[in-house]
């Protein structure tokens, strides 16, 4: 097995290093003019908005589940299959939450950068 | 406990971990290689891969120690590390991912057209890596201790040279499978023991000792501000940790670390179950555990006393060496980001300039280890996300999303948060209490997260209104590298003439 000597690519860290070849830079130079930014402040402002929309929904709920214990007297200590169920609610129930939160971000999230595609790509 | 096992199964762990990560040596030939793994890393690994590295010895033996100890109060741990990176796919992955950086001090340096803010980072970076490599070694010692009789630090420096001899060999191409391997051994380890006991604990018709409700130590329930500011550092801390950041420039692009990130969220929802179920096991069948002092060893010791005999051993074995993997991976993780940063800043940014720098990233907190007592895992952890929470977090997310961030705001919030944050840490300890919220320390000094992330938060923002003229011009190219999806590179030619 041969070493290979490698140097860094230390002298420019912003620049990408895989493949070598980089779309970054002809896809900025596209987006420097005036109505590029437009088009790139709207998607940063939708993102955004969505990310703290999710964010805003998930943490009503999570604050929701302790209320719903307090409220509800008795509810803590119904056992479901010998669990209580908040044992269930607060170490089970979470993560369907989190996962479902996660999923519609995703799609959304893409479907925003979809948009601006199509977009910049009439311009 | 059986030593001649347990010994066997750290052996066996260390062994493959070595094993799988001089075979990555093979395939790791450029520098790129070494910090990032070139990028080429497909969701399924990748995502394994952070799971494995994020999944510590608080999350291994830390959440369920706790949970025997606070009940449903220490719930809020794992989902808090779950829903921590729900904040970094919302707020940070996608665009962290196409800055194009390797580093935390890389995305500052490039978004904030300055050399003095990449310094600060770094030394905030590294100090937040050392005290999390720290608690991984505490674990070491404790699990090497209780599982085999030999002195504990025998488990610090075993954990230390295994980390250094695989990182030092690999770089971060074979970090990724050692760490998509553990995760799945973390999970083997954790699952297969507590299933073997609740089927015990039904077949023989086990009457409960105690119930779910009853805190075996008599421990008072937390209060509402410790719940909340617990969740804002666990919340926030993740989306700034070091080692976890890293991992997403191994993405191809911005997309798939958002598929990544989804791949993660629901293998560390399927993880978190098992030390629940530790926990609730535990506290109903085994309460007494809780006395012993040592609640981190709750999981090292429930096969034993609840099963016993062979069987019993071959589970605390397996649990063993699953807690091995944790410490491992982790520690791997952090070294490897670690060694990034200081070797670009310090030494260079050479191959051996990085081999060095992840020695001495191992072996810094290896001191501080010694020199320290253990703590509850789970709370130490908890203390460095509110860290975290307090001074990289602020930094990445105005970085990412407010156009008005400058390098001079940016330097005063990060020292702000770390000030406050640290000196509480500081002042906590010496008063000499548990992190856990037991002992005399005040709540507010306990958990600082709830006033030390939002006065990071705001001295960043009126700092940087105050010096708007020191916004770089770079600002406007940046936010659109930042934010704008990559084309394929088919479209890239086809519209080039725009």
């Amino acid at each position: 097995m041969t070493r290979v000597r490698v140097t860094a690519p230390l002298a420019s860290p912003r620049s990408p290093v895989a493949g070598g070849r980089s779309p970054l830079e002809s896809r900025e130079a596209a987006q420097d003019s005036e109505v590029g930014q437009v088009f790139v402040r709207s998607l940063i402002r939708s993102q955004l908005r969505l990310a703290l929309v999710v964010a805003g929904g998930f943490l009503l709920i999570l604050a929701a589940f302790p209320l719903i214990l307090v409220v509800v007297p008795g509810l803590a200590e119904t056992r479901i299959a010998g669990i209580p169920f908040g044992w269930l609610l607060l170490g089970a129930g979470m993560y369907p939450v989190i996962g479902l939160s996660a999923w519609l971000y995703v799609r959304t999230a893409a479907r925003n950068e979809a948009r601006y595609r199509d977009l910049a790509g009439e311009q | 406990m059986n030593a001649g096992l347990a010994i066997t199964a750290v052996a066996v762990v260390s062994l493959a971990t070595a094993i799988i990560g001089f075979y990555g040596l093979r395939i790791s030939r450029t520098t790129g290689d070494f910090y990032v793994a070139s990028r080429t890393v497909r969701p399924w690994w990748n995502a394994s891969a952070i799971g494995g590295e994020y999944l510590s010895a608080a999350s291994f033996l830390g959440v369920a120690g706790l949970i025997l100890l606070s009940g449903t109060d220490a719930l809020w741990f794992p989902v808090g590390y779950t829903a921590g990176y729900l904040m970094l796919l919302l707020f940070v992955a996608a665009p962290l991912r196409r800055s194009g950086a390797y580093t935390i001090p890389d995305f500052t340096e490039a978004r904030l057209s300055s050399r003095t803010v990449r310094r600060v980072t770094s030394v905030v970076v590294v100090m937040v890596g050392w005290l999390y490599i720290v608690p991984q070694l505490h674990g070491a010692a404790l699990t090497i201790q209780i599982s085999t009789g030999l002195p504990s630090w025998v488990g610090s420096v075993s954990v230390v040279v295994v980390v250094c001899l695989t990182v030092v060999a690999g770089g971060m191409r074979s970090i990724t499978f050692v760490q998509a391997f553990q995760y799945w051994l973390k999970l083997t380890a954790l699952a297969v023991p507590i299933l073997f006991i609740i089927f015990v604990l039904a077949g023989n018709g086990a009457e409960p000792q105690s119930l779910p409700a009853v805190n075996p130590t008599d421990l008072a329930p937390a209060g509402l501000y410790q719940n909340v500011s617990l969740l804002v550092a666990l919340l926030f801390g993740t989306l700034g940790l070091p080692h976890v950041l890293v991992r997403f420039y191994t993405n191809p692009d911005g997309h798939s670390a958002r598929r990544t990130t989804l791949i993660v969220l629901g293998l560390l929802s399927v993880f978190y179950l098992f030390p629940t179920a530790y926990g609730l096991v535990a506290r109903m069948y085994a309460p007494g555990l809780a006395r012993s002092g040592q609640p981190d060893a709750m999981v090292l010791r429930l096969p034993g006393e609840l099963v016993g005999g062979l069987p019993g051993d071959l589970l605390s074995a397996l649990v063993v060496a699953g807690a091995f993997a944790a410490f491992l991976s982790t520690t791997s993780g952090l070294v490897v980001s670690l060694a990034g940063v200081i070797s670009q800043d310090v030494l260079g940014g050479s191959v051996r300039g990085f081999r060095l720098a992840a020695v001495v990233s191992a072996v810094v907190p290896l001191g501080f280890a010694f020199m320290t007592g253990s703590l509850a895992l789970a709370g130490s952890v908890g203390l460095v996300f509110a860290f975290t929470a307090s001074t990289v977090c602020p930094v990445l997310l105005l970085g990412i999303w407010w156009r008005g961030l400058t390098d001079t705001g940016a330097i005063a919030g990060m020292l702000t948060g770390g000030l406050l944050c640290g000196g509480a840490m500081i002042v906590g300890s010496l008063s000499g209490a548990g992190l856990s919220g037991s002992g005399q320390t005040p709540a507010w000094l306990a958990q600082p997260a709830a006033w030390s992330v939002p006065a990071a938060f705001a001295v960043m923002v009126i700092v940087s209104r105050a010096t708007a003229h020191r916004i770089p011009a770079t600002m406007p190219r940046t936010m659109t590298r930042l934010h704008t999806p990559e084309r394929p590179l088919a479209t890239e030619r086809g519209s080039g003439g725009q």
